[in-house]
């Protein structure tokens, strides 16, 4: 086993101590295997301790300065070690020059681990060299001096590494090749090359730390331009050869790869520089060709490819642009051909089909977004900005802009009128979700508010919503979107019709109280309803009426009750509005009478017949007051009812026309609903809306010009627009030409005023 | 629990000593040397400490032997008082020729802590002293002449203490 021990040198001669070292730091180097024996080992390092520590002041001259203190050895020895390693190395050089390729990667590592191993034994060996005279030159300052196992990797360097890195990384990047190509090979000896490599990197100015400059010029820098012509070649191939999806599939399987490459026997140093080498082969060389495909998934719905090709292009510069702007653009033409399918049917769709054509498209893509997009904030704005087009702007609407308020208007308050098909309340709060999803993509909020608020009205009014809780809920939810302003008037509706059951229930009290026993008996059992003018989008009717005495005569108790209570208000009938019931006494062939719901207007006219059988129309009118558009069409709905009967037969009523009682009228029910909205009615009502938009807006621009006005005092023409369209875009996209008028219209009402320089004044 | 690991230290005048594994670790040289070639039962030969001064040494490696590890030369704290704590005081109170053994021994055996308390104990024989005093404290023979004397006390003038 262990070599006779050596005599130990004479510690003044210089000589004998190396050859007595070299000896010993040959047996570490090249026959480590075979042991060292402690003996050996205390022997080396003793020699080392005494070579340095002896008296005799080798080497002096200018080492010797009187003021650098005492003089330590040791160079010498340093020196000799030094040149010892570059011959050892040149040696392993030319041994190296036999392999090739795996051999010599594999020469490579064997001769890297032998070789750091004994740096570690002789770097213990010569300690004592470290610790005084190697320490003494670095804290001089002194450059290239290192500690002896330092040395040793700058020796292997300089004189190994430098010859034989080109041939390693060809090797190197030989294997990686043909892993990429699906060969199986033995990574971990790579891994032991970037090990090396990373440990040759010594930090010139602190040799205790180390740098990755030597790793990342001779392997990251060659592996980097190899990955990158390896992958143009291929893309460029499968390209030629394969469908776009297919390559999609490949460029996103090649990337994950090479993520997964780094963690298994790379640096992670290289993980960005060899990330972004991939993506800019495989994906921005490419980038114009997926793109191109992007419309044909699209038009497939290929959700999975859709976000296959999200992925590839979300991760390279500005690589989404483009498919937002395509995006939006289809999801427009959706948009747009759904509505024009809806426009087929002509006038006669339901309101329901439209919003559920907007609605269908909208979720879709939103869908799409969420699945394939990755839910992007930049997709959901192209998607949103899409649905505003088509919701504003289609076939539907190409007549007026306020036909999609006036429709979704509509459909909500068919959900939320009572009805044959009314739905569950979690399905209606669902629907009412959805509403408000349309409803925020809706430019003229302000048509929606007043078609609203008309049909809450008659909710209200005719006690005829599905649930009070799905009122407030819709309620507050337009106040989340739009703001207390937006919703005030709508729930003082809703306090009105709370006020007014209070209302009734003290004059029914008060009734109790006043009235005597023959009063009681004529007395007409009513409800009422008192309704704020400001908050109620109602009118006065548009025809004189006069009540019958029956109604009169309870209108004016309540009037008394009313006023007593609340001096100096004034209450407006709303005749148009009521209703009531009449039992027919007269009709005998009936066990139990039959019952009519009316409106007022046509109780007016049937109570007529309490008096007479037969009435000329003129007879009618004179008695009701009513005006002929309003008494022609309720005769006619009576006439249809066969509750009258005209002469002479089959005219239509008019002056001229005579009517009789039917004595003999038959219903299959008992109570028998005549308070049918006459068609024009409608029609007339909603031109009226659209009317008093207008006239709504002028006011909004108005009052918007003077707000700003007011708090700025001066201000330029062409700010105060912006400003105005600012403030008012969230009730509707109002026109520059009309804001400018409106200015006009408020400077001749001498509130603002034109100063010099285009300026405009507020006028206190 | 194991029985503590022992090893056999060989003086340089041949004499077997028996010691814990961790107290012969306080020395870099030692432990180091275990690190490399394992431990294979042989007695390490110590070649350049004899018996007397080898004992000296392991004592003060068993008192200290729980110490944490230096930190490195860099605790500049530690090394610029002279203060000693009282069992090195006591362990230091041998002659000067074992003193200054045990100096070269901590030096050798690269035993950090051991070297500082000797090198202490040095500076403070010298502290306060004149030239004259300290060349009889250490029996040093004046090589100067007396012009070279001159000359080097008008040169360091400015550090005499006044």
């Amino acid at each position: 086993m262990p070599a006779p021990i050596p005599q130990p040198p004479h510690k003044d001669n210089l000589e004998e101590t190396w050859t007595f070292l070299e000896r010993g730091i040959d047996s570490v180097m090249l026959k480590l295997e075979d042991g060292v024996d402690m003996k050996t080992y205390m022997a080396l390092y003793t020699a080392v301790h005494n070579f340095c520590t002896s008296q005799k002041a080798v080497g002096n001259g200018q080492g010797l300065q009187a003021h650098r203190g005492a003089h330590l050895l040791g160079e010498e020895l340093y020196k000799l070690l030094g040149e010892y390693l570059s011959r050892h190395l040149d040696a392993v050089y030319d041994e190296s020059q036999g392999h090739l390729d795996e051999a010599l990667l594999g020469f490579y590592i064997r001769e890297w681990t032998r070789y750091t191993t004994a740096a570690k034994y002789i770097n213990h060996l010569f300690r004592y060299l470290n610790r005084h005279w190697v320490k003494r030159e670095i804290d001089e300052g002194k450059k290239n001096v290192y500690d002896v196992y330092t040395l040793h990797l700058v020796k292997w360097k300089d004189d190994f590494f430098m010859k034989v890195h080109k041939k390693v990384m060809d090797a190197v990047l030989n294997l990686v090749e043909k892993q990429r190509n699906g060969e199986t090979i033995e990574q971990s000896q790579i891994k032991s090359i970037v090990d090396s490599f990373v440990s040759l990197g010594l930090d010139e100015s602190d040799s205790t730390k180390s740098t990755l400059e030597v790793y990342r010029f001779y392997f990251e820098k060659p592996f980097i331009a190899a990955t990158r012509v390896y992958y143009e070649n291929e893309s460029r191939r499968f390209v030629g050869e394969n469908s776009v999806v297919e390559y999609m599939k490949k460029a996103e399987a090649r990337l994950d790869e090479e993520k997964a490459r780094v963690g298994l026997y790379l640096h992670p140093d290289i993980s960005k520089h060899l990330t972004d080498t991939c993506l800019d082969v495989l994906v921005t060389a490419h980038s114009e060709l997926l793109r191109d495909e992007f419309q044909v998934l699209l038009d497939n719905e290929r959700q999975e490819d859709l976000a296959r090709m999200y992925r590839l292009l979300s991760r390279i510069k500005d690589g989404l642009d483009p498919l937002r702007t395509k995006f939006e653009t289809h999801v427009r033409r959706a948009g747009l051909a759904a509505v024009e399918k809806v426009a087929t049917e002509g006038e006669a769709f339901e309101p329901k089909m439209y919003v559920d054509a907007l609605l269908q498209v909208h979720t879709r893509y939103q869908c799409l977004v969420n699945e394939a997009f990755n839910g992007e904030s930049e997709f959901v704005r192209s998607l949103d900005n899409a649905c505003r087009e088509f919701v504003n702007r289609n076939k539907i609407c190409a007549s007026s802009s306020t036909k999609s308020p006036e429709l979704l208007a509509k459909y909500t308050d068919s959900l939320l009128k009572k009805g044959a098909k009314a739905a569950e309340e979690s399905e209606l709060e669902e629907m009412l979700v959805q509403i408000m999803t349309v409803f925020k993509y809706i430019e003229d909020k302000d048509v929606f508010q007043k078609f609203y608020s008309k049909m809450l009205a008659k909710r209200l009014v005719h006690v005829s919503s599905v649930s009070d809780d799905a009122e407030t809920s819709m309620i507050s939810k337009l106040k989340e979107a739009c703001g207390f302003e937006y919703t005030n008037k709508l729930q003082r509706m809703f306090q009105d019709i709370q006020i007014s059951k209070d209302l009734n229930a003290s004059y029914k009290d008060w009734q109790e109280k006043v009235l005597d026993e023959d009063d009681r008996k004529k007395m007409v059992d009513a409800h009422f309803q008192i309704l704020g003018t400001g908050f109620w989008p109602l009118q006065a009717p548009s025809t004189d009426f006069s009540a019958p005495p029956e109604i009169v005569k309870t209108s004016e108790r309540f009037q008394n009750f009313y006023f007593d209570k609340h001096n100096g208000r004034k209450l407006t009938w709303l005749w148009q509005l009521c209703k009531g019931e009449v039992k027919t006494n007269y009709i005998k062939n009936t066990r139990v009478p039959y019952t009519f719901q009316v409106s007022t207007f046509q109780m007016g006219i049937l109570l007529l017949f309490n008096e007479n059988d037969t009435l000329t129309y003129s007879d009618i009118q004179k008695a009701t007051s009513l005006a002929p558009e309003i008494l022609e069409p309720n005769l006619g709905i009576l006439l249809k009812a066969k509750v009258l009967i005209i002469s002479p037969e089959g005219s239509k009523p008019g002056p001229g026309t005579s009517f009789s009682l039917n004595y003999n009228f038959k219903n299959k029910k008992v109570k028998v609903n005549l308070n049918i909205q006459i068609k024009s009615e409608q029609k007339v009502e909603s031109d009226d809306t659209h009317k008093t938009i207008e006239e709504d807006r002028k006011l909004l621009l108005q009052s918007a010009i003077v707000r700003i006005m007011k708090s700025r005092k001066k201000m330029k023409h062409v700010q105060l627009v912006q400003e105005v369209i600012q403030q008012v875009k969230s009730r509707f996209p109002p026109k520059v030409p009309d804001i400018k008028k409106n200015i006009e219209a408020l400077m001749e009402k001498d509130y603002i005023e034109r100063l010099d320089g285009d300026e405009i004044a507020y006028i206190a | 629990m194991a029985a503590t690991p022992t090893l056999i230290l060989t003086s340089s005048d041949g004499v077997d000593i028996t010691v814990d594994r961790d107290v012969a670790e306080r020395s870099l040289l030692i432990k180091n040397m275990l690190e490399d070639l394992g431990e294979t039962g042989e007695a390490i030969p110590i070649p350049n400490v004899n018996e007397a001064v080898l004992k000296k040494v392991i004592e003060w490696c068993t008192h200290h032997k729980s110490d944490p590890p230096s930190t490195g030369d860099d605790d500049d704290s530690r090394r610029k008082t002279t203060d000693i704590d009282e069992w090195d005081q006591k362990f230091m109170q041998v002659d000067q020729e074992m003193l200054f053994e045990i100096i070269l021994a901590a030096n050798y055996l690269d035993i950090k802590g051991l070297l500082d308390v000797g090198c202490k104990t040095v500076a403070n024989m010298i502290k306060g002293k004149s030239p004259e005093e300290i060349r009889k404290t250490f029996n040093i023979q004046n090589d100067f002449t007396p012009e070279e004397e001159d000359q080097i006390r008008r040169e360091n003038e400015w550090a005499e203490d006044r």
